[in-house]
């Protein structure tokens, strides 16, 4: 297709060229140099060669090199577009996987935190029970020996009083009273009893 | 005063006789070449940097060359780019064509306004484009000449007027470029002449003459360009025509 075209201005010639010679016969010498018949043949073939030759030119050597020009720009472009895209894309993934080593680090750390927590509150917990039965027992050891401090001071009394009954009978009445009969007077009198 | 169609006088350097064809070596064959070799130079000497960031003149022929692909692509299509190469040619070659006629230097000549070689150019991309309608879409072609959603009843009318002015188009196509480098030489040579012959007699008001001459200038440079950028805009309209019909 692209060969007919090219073969289409030589139609043009030969068919430009049956028209001069047509006029050729005809004596030219007008005013106008355009309308010189004489002239046409020469200018039609040379049109065709240097059109033809400019043709060529163009199409293998120069239209080549200016197309290879611009392709290699927009190649080059093009290139450098992707790999803006591309490091964008980098960049947004190390975005991301900053955020997300961020917040996990927020977990982690929430996690200790409450660890630590619950690990403090247990201690306080166990250290308040332990407190709290140290205290018990004193308290109990403490009960128990103002109990027997108590009895001991009964007894006490309690003899006292047998002694202080067998003397007030001896000197006031002179009875001779045994410790076993004090004693039970004693008991009797101090629970109430005449 | 000089004559001012002198300009376009065809005058044979190297004489070539090949049968009934006389087909010298004339100056406006050399300035053909001459519009081959500065266009090829250019594109050549521009992208022999091979710049990622292009010079100035490794502009210059980026542009051009993304102005015709922008030019066939919005015209014709995307299919259109296959035929880029001969578009480009043609627009490089006319446009060196209409700018080096505007070099003041000795012997100059502007082969674009010549009606003989515009007139060739349009019948080549005429008939390119016609066998091109054919090839594509065979006998359907023939459907381009009725005009859609026509009453039947004008078709009679319409069809021989969409033929005629299909036919027509080489002859505008080549005129519009022929006239237009003719006659504006010719008034740019007209204006310098009254420069001269009056200066000769009164000085001063010569600037009259100088100043139309200045601004025609100007004017030219545009011409010569936007002419070579109408061949080559319509060119890709008739390839679009030619490849997808309405």
């Amino acid at each position: 297709m692209q060969r007919l075209l090219g073969c289409v201005f030589l139609t043009a010639f030969f068919f430009s060229m049956i028209v001069s010679a047509g006029g050729a016969a005809e004596p030219g010498g007008s005013a106008l140099p355009q309308l010189d018949s004489r002239t046409y043949p020469s200018q039609i073939f040379w049109l065709v060669v240097s059109f033809g030759l400019l043709y060529w030119l163009l199409k293998t050597k120069a239209i080549p090199r200016i197309a290879d020009i611009l392709e290699t720009r927009q190649d080059r472009i093009n290139a450098d577009l992707d790999r803006a895209a591309r490091l964008r894309a980098e960049a947004e993934a190390a975005l991301k996987e900053h955020d997300r080593i961020v917040a996990q680090a927020q977990a982690e750390a929430q996690r200790r935190l409450r660890e630590a927590q619950d690990r403090i509150a247990a201690e306080f917990a166990r250290h308040q029970a332990q407190l709290d039965a140290d205290l018990a027992r004193k308290l109990q050891d403490a009960e128990a020996r103002i109990a027997a401090a108590k009895r001991a001071a009964l007894n006490e009394i309690t003899s006292a009083a047998v002694e202080l009954v067998q003397l007030a009978s001896k000197r006031l009445a002179g009875l001779e009273i045994g410790a076993e009969e004090a004693r039970a007077a004693v008991r009797k009198a101090a629970s109430g009893g005449t | 005063m000089a004559d001012p169609l002198q300009q376009f006088e065809i005058k044979k350097i190297v004489p070539i006789q090949i049968g009934t064809f006389d087909l010298s070596f004339t100056n406006s064959s050399l300035w053909m070449l001459v519009a081959v070799g500065a266009a090829y130079w250019v594109l050549i000497a521009g992208t022999r940097q091979h710049a990622l960031v292009p010079g100035r003149l490794q502009s210059v022929v980026e542009l051009t060359y993304e102005f015709v692909a922008g030019m066939v692509r919005d015209n014709a299509g995307k299919e259109g780019l296959r035929y880029f190469p001969l578009v480009f040619t043609l627009f490089l070659f006319i446009l060196m064509g209409n700018m080096l006629g505007m070099l003041p230097v000795p012997f100059g000549f502007t082969f674009t306004s010549h009606i003989i070689v515009t007139f060739t150019l349009a019948m080549g991309v005429f008939i390119g484009v016609t066998v091109l309608g054919f090839l594509l879409h065979g006998a359907h072609f023939l459907h381009f000449f009725v005009p859609q959603g026509a009453p039947k009843v004008m078709l009679p009318l319409l069809v021989p007027i969409e033929i005629l002015s299909y036919c027509v188009r080489p002859i505008s196509l080549s005129v519009r470029l022929f006239v237009n480098m003719m006659a504006g030489h010719t008034m740019m040579k007209v204006f310098a002449g009254f420069i001269v012959s009056l200066f000769s007699f009164y000085a001063v008001p010569a600037i009259a003459p100088f100043a139309v001459t200045v601004a025609l200038t100007g004017f030219e440079f545009a011409v010569a360009f936007l002419q070579a950028y109408i061949f080559t805009v319509l060119t890709c309209i008739y390839l679009h025509d030619a490849i997808h019909m309405h």
